[in-house]
């Protein structure tokens, strides 16, 4: 016989309230011994049970709620994602990352090309004319440059390297996480930061350059530029394919065809990040100390093969182990 | 329950379940509270930088850049990551408005959601205050910004829910009103639940409450041969004789069966 609203809640409330008390105030089922566990499965699939006869039965919408709450809060605490550890971290940094560039090797080349092409333009322009670059930039903030790249190589004074790594690490994975979430529109975000970047970055080293202090901004920036240019354009790559992922969905809809993507997006981003750390502290404390610049072109030299082997190459042989 | 913001969810083991989908305002609140703490965060870095390098003014100047460069980078960029993948969903602001994200199948998010959720704030701000994200809102019945949708996520209400106490006859039933009942007093379970039902909403104003059961009371009132007098009174006692009446026949038929 169907029973009324009060005989159904007297019934089943101790089972609700045990199973409330055996999910605690955390909602953790993981740390109770193995019985508590056993007991609060089958604890919930009677209370899924319930909540069924509760709307079946027409019963007022508080008991359905409480039996929908118990029911979320038992299915979150069943299939909680696995916490995200340093292992993780590590897996990423030798194999995740590296691969997922790889994978998207096309979308790295596009990137590259809308970075590098106007970087080049803003060169020639900014060189050849001094008319050009105050197009882009304001005349105060050419100056300024050429002024800040007239003497260097003679190190900062006290504290001020920390300082700049700081503001480095501010700024730079700033603009990376712009040029990348600005991809959800189509991809045009990343592609208009990477060419303002690249536009930008090539007109101060062309005006740096018609001024005669060329061979400082070079020994500046060749060291920390291994990974702080290629981590801008990989997180403008990640952009590019997440619009990508949009645009040209496949058999999918639109956002499960972007969800396929996050892993890579996700590798692309952070192993962009990483990189942009260690950019911060190469060009707060390295790129302007008093080190000779030939030494400097030789260490330099040897960051940019590494980084070149590391995107070609790491997290190959583990693939050939067989890891996925 | 508001019928328009529910979302139901699947889970495998084919059981549905609801959630209550936060709508802009109440994420708006959440998000100007995450932004004060924010500030305090800030305000307190500050403080620790004066205090501890007052005494060394040349490079204390850089370190106090320095350190306020370092923690805009945190609150711009890691605070609601490190909340939401260590908080389960939740952020300082989240948590007093009583918000949650989780996936949009009902399961807790995880890093990589929280991170790219929160990166693709960047998007949703455009171009100016979350208008993005908030016409990305009101297109979708999940009011999913674009993060959201990016990351497969959504923000749910959880608010406090209790079961609610059994019908109780206030004040209770003197003996002369149960004695104006008939011995045997049945009621068919439709008409039992809709008695019911009136009974149970706490919502009604006591004159719509009054109009409902003068429409119900005259029919049972005829039915049983009483006079009604105040129609709800009427129906509560009515209730509280069928319940009590059903209670005693489990009673005895669980005796017989177990002399």
């Amino acid at each position: 016989m169907k029973r009324t609203q009060d005989e159904f809640v007297s019934a089943r409330k101790p089972a609700w309230d045990e199973l409330d008390s055996l999910l605690g105030k955390k909602n953790v089922l993981h740390k109770l011994p193995p019985a508590s566990i056993s007991r609060a499965a089958s604890l919930y699939r009677e209370i899924c049970s319930d909540l069924m006869r509760a709307r079946g039965a027409g019963y007022t919408s508080e008991i359905v709620d409480v039996l929908d709450s118990l029911a979320a809060r038992t299915c979150a605490a069943m299939y909680s994602a696995p916490p995200y550890r340093l292992g993780a971290l590590w897996e990423l940094v030798a194999v995740g990352f590296p691969r997922a560039v790889r994978r998207n090797a096309r979308f790295v080349a596009i990137a590259a090309a809308l970075f590098v092409l106007p970087g080049a333009l803003g060169f020639v322009g900014a060189y050849r004319s001094r008319g050009f670059a105050v197009q882009i930039m304001t005349e105060s903030m050419v100056s300024q440059m050429e002024k800040s790249y007239s003497d260097l190589g003679r190190g900062r004074e006290d504290g001020a390297d920390a300082m700049m790594a700081s503001f480095y690490v501010h700024n730079n994975v700033g603009i990376a996480f712009r040029c990348f979430a600005t991809g959800i529109l189509f991809g045009l975000g990343s592609m208009f930061f990477l060419v303002y970047n690249g536009l930008v970055i090539g007109v101060v080293a062309g005006a740096v350059g018609a001024a005669g202090h060329g061979r400082n901004l070079f020994t500046f920036i060749i060291g920390h530029g291994a990974f702080e240019l290629t981590a801008i354009v990989i997180s403008g790559a990640a952009g590019i394919a997440m619009g990508y992922a949009l645009v040209n969905s496949g058999p999918l809809g639109r956002w499960a065809s972007l969800r396929a993507k996050a892993g890579d997006l996700f590798a692309m981003i952070m192993g962009a990040a990483l990189m942009l750390l260690v950019a911060a502290f190469i060009e707060g404390f390295w790129s302007p100390s008093s080190v000779p610049p030939p030494v400097k072109w030789s260490v330099a030299a040897v960051l940019h093969l590494l980084v070149l082997f590391y995107l070609l190459f790491a997290g190959r042989s583990s693939a050939a182990r067989g890891h996925r | 329950m508001q019928l328009d913001n529910t979302v139901e969810v699947e889970t495998p083991e084919h059981v549905r379940f609801r959630f209550r989908a936060a709508g802009p305002t109440r994420r708006a609140w959440a998000y100007l509270i995450d932004l004060l703490v924010r500030l305090g965060i800030l305000l307190g870095v500050e403080t620790v930088l004066v205090l501890g390098t007052g005494h060394h003014l040349r490079s204390g100047r850089a370190v106090m850049s320095g350190g306020t460069l370092l923690a805009l980078f945190l609150i711009e960029w890691v605070y609601f990551v490190a909340f939401e993948s260590g908080w389960n969903g939740t952020t300082p602001g989240k948590r007093v408005l009583r918000l949650r994200v989780v996936k949009a199948g009902g399961y807790p998010l995880s890093f990589m959601d929280a991170v790219l959720r929160n990166l693709l704030r960047t998007a949703d701000f455009l171009p100016v205050g979350y208008l993005l994200g908030l016409v990305a809102m009101a297109w979708d019945g999940r009011f999913a910004r674009l993060g959201d949708r990016a990351a497969g996520t959504m923000v749910v209400i959880e608010d406090p829910v209790r079961v609610p106490p059994p019908i109780t006859l206030d004040p209770p039933p003197t003996q002369s009103e149960l004695e104006a009942f008939p011995h045997h007093v049945v009621l068919p379970m439709p008409e039992r639940e809709g008695i019911e039902l009136l009974l149970r909403r706490r919502d009604l104003s006591s004159g719509r409450r009054q109009e409902l059961a003068e429409m119900v009371a005259p029919v049972l009132g005829a039915r049983l041969g009483m006079k009604t007098g105040d129609p709800v009174r009427f129906l509560a006692l009515v209730h509280h004789v069928v319940v009590g009446a059903a209670a005693a026949a489990d009673g005895n038929a669980k005796r017989r069966a177990h002399p």
